[in-house]
């Protein structure tokens, strides 16, 4: 069979980029503009600022990648854009864009779900095996996912309110750190100790998260130390509050492999690359014998590769837009 | 040379073909906040009736705003990746100044269209599309004190406005805009982009907040 090469785009946060993958596992070439250094002057995302960065952006955008694979439209396959979940006004730009150069060149034009790609960014590491389950953790995003097969997709749980990489951001600002939270939270939680007596939250049977106590108990906890007169230990809160992310997410993560049965887990998301996360999930893997697959960082943060990857496999399933072009902000992963 | 017009900007999609300096094709439908979901059907409905192919455009004439943000962006996302792809020359006009097309003798014209609170974007033009006032964001009021008495002026708008001068709709005039802007100097698509002519919020309060810093 002739390989297939997708031109993929994904723009549904603050990063503009575009890919073209080859079968849905090798990478030619990937282009990511990050616009985190105009949102952290803000202290987050700032949709309007978004969507305004994209637009500046994305033509220089698919030149490159198309340069750097030094290739032509002509010869790409399909397309295959983000339609959500995301921002309703960055996601409209990468469509409205896919779209005009699959309107020109009569090219195939593939929906990818957000999530699908988080996921199907591992099978630009190591093909996929099934049945699996996949660990989604970002700033928008925490969810249990069973797949049994190729673009086959089963919820089993998520976060009730705040994502983990959300609490992470909000956690943050209170601690008077920059943004985004994650990656600086993490860092300290290494050079502190648990002493702060956070809840575990949403510890129950459940496979759904919930992270909006836990963070107002950081918040009233810091409160309450100014009102008293103490300053907060930043790294100990840091590594306290890492602990029951960690813990519950690793906890619930765990007994849904027992539960479902399943050897495979991935995990997926801007989150996966906490150095917390990764450490704990590789022992407890090994301890039950469990293949863990991680991506490497640069895939963990929203990128189009990981849609091209996933846009292979929903061009082969028939996946098609409409003749509508809808933007879901808020599509669940079917 | 055949030429693609698209307005995507404020109250109506507008969408013509031009061939040889004439108007083979020309739709208008009101605008929605489904733009997305419509308008390629209405691009792909333009192409076949005129029968030409989505490879046939010599030079796109984009309206790039002031308007509705959104709109703005589908309409500059649709031109921009248009005319780098086919690698065609791209022009970009301004909402009001195409209100301004509107046939009015003897009187200045001040296209416009209503924001919140009295504010509004307004130009000044006269009917050969001279620009008197360039396009701004502004009060109705800080408008009304720019306008000279011994001047007769007209108002170009779809939203009713509070003011003492005649109010008219627009009748817009494409070729009239393209005409006047067929010479403009050549911009590299990567750099057409939305003139949305107003800061964002958290820009502005940004802003007034490093400022307030630096004064302390």
């Amino acid at each position: 069979m002739n390989s297939k090469y997708i031109l993929a785009f994904e723009t549904s946060c603050d990063e503009t980029s575009v890919s073209i993958i080859k079968d849905g596992h090798t990478e030619i070439a990937t282009v990511v503009l990050s616009q985190i250094d105009i949102h952290s002057k803000f202290g987050g995302v700032v949709p309007e600022t978004a969507s305004r960065a994209h637009i500046e952006n994305i033509t220089i955008v698919i030149e490159e990648v198309l340069e750097k694979a030094n290739m032509k439209i002509e010869e790409i396959d399909a397309i295959a854009v983000t339609y959500g979940p995301g921002l309703i006004g960055s996601l409209l730009i990468g469509l409205v864009a896919a779209k005009t150069l699959a309107f020109i060149y009569n090219k195939p034009f593939v929906p990818v779900h957000h999530i699908a790609g988080h996921i199907y960014a591992n099978n630009l590491v190591k093909p996929l095996e099934f049945p699996l389950i996949a660990l989604v953790v970002s700033g928008g995003h925490t969810e249990l996912i069973l797949m049994e097969e190729d673009y086959s997709f089963k919820y089993i749980g998520g976060t009730v309110d705040d994502a983990v990489g959300e609490a992470y951001d909000k956690v943050a600002r209170v601690l008077g750190l920059s943004y985004p939270g994650g990656p600086v939270i993490d860092k300290l939680a290494f050079t502190g100790k648990d002493t702060y007596d956070l809840p575990l939250p949403m510890d129950d049977t459940s496979f759904n998260f919930s992270f909006s106590g836990l963070k107002s108990a950081v918040i009233n906890m810091a409160h309450n130390e100014k009102q008293r007169g103490n300053k907060i230990n930043i790294e100990n809160m840091a590594t306290s509050f890492q602990n029951r992310v960690v813990e519950i997410l690793t906890k619930k993560t765990m007994r849904a492999l027992k539960k479902y049965d399943v050897t495979n887990l991935i995990v997926a998301g801007g989150v996966a690359a906490n150095k917390g996360l990764r450490d704990r999930l590789t022992e407890l893997c090994n301890e039950n014998n469990i293949n863990l697959l991680i991506p490497n960082i640069n895939y963990c943060t929203d990128n189009a590769a990981m849609i091209g990857a996933a846009g292979y496999y929903a061009y082969k399933m028939g996946r098609r837009f409409d003749d509508i072009l809808k933007a879901k902000p808020t599509d669940v992963l079917h | 040379m055949k030429y693609l017009f698209l307005d995507t900007s404020s109250f109506y999609i507008n969408i013509a073909i031009i061939s040889d300096e004439k108007i083979i094709y020309n739709r208008s439908v009101l605008n929605s906040p489904k733009l997305s979901e419509s308008i390629f059907l209405l691009i792909e409905e333009a192409f076949h009736e005129s029968n030409i192919n989505t490879t046939d455009p010599g030079k796109i004439f984009i309206v790039n705003g002031p308007g509705s943000f959104t709109g703005v962006r589908v309409g500059v996302t649709i031109a921009k990746t248009m005319a780098w792809a086919l690698k065609i020359p791209i022009v970009t006009l301004s909402t009001l100044e195409l209100y301004a097309t509107t046939e009015v003798e003897g009187k200045f014209l001040i296209p416009f269209i209503k924001d919140r609170n009295d504010y509004l974007y307004a130009g000044i033009y006269d009917n050969l599309l001279n620009n008197y006032m360039e396009d701004r964001f502004l009060h109705i009021d800080e408008l009304s004190q720019k306008l000279s008495k011994s001047n007769q002026y007209v108002f170009v708008g779809y939203d009713e406005i509070d003011t003492a001068y005649e109010v008219i709709k627009p009748e817009l005039n494409i070729l009239k805009i393209i005409g006047k802007h067929l010479d403009d100097e050549i911009i590299d698509p990567h750099h057409v982009n939305p003139n949305y002519l107003k800061k964002i919020d958290a820009e502005i309060n940004l802003e007034k907040k490093l400022n307030d810093s630096k004064d302390k």
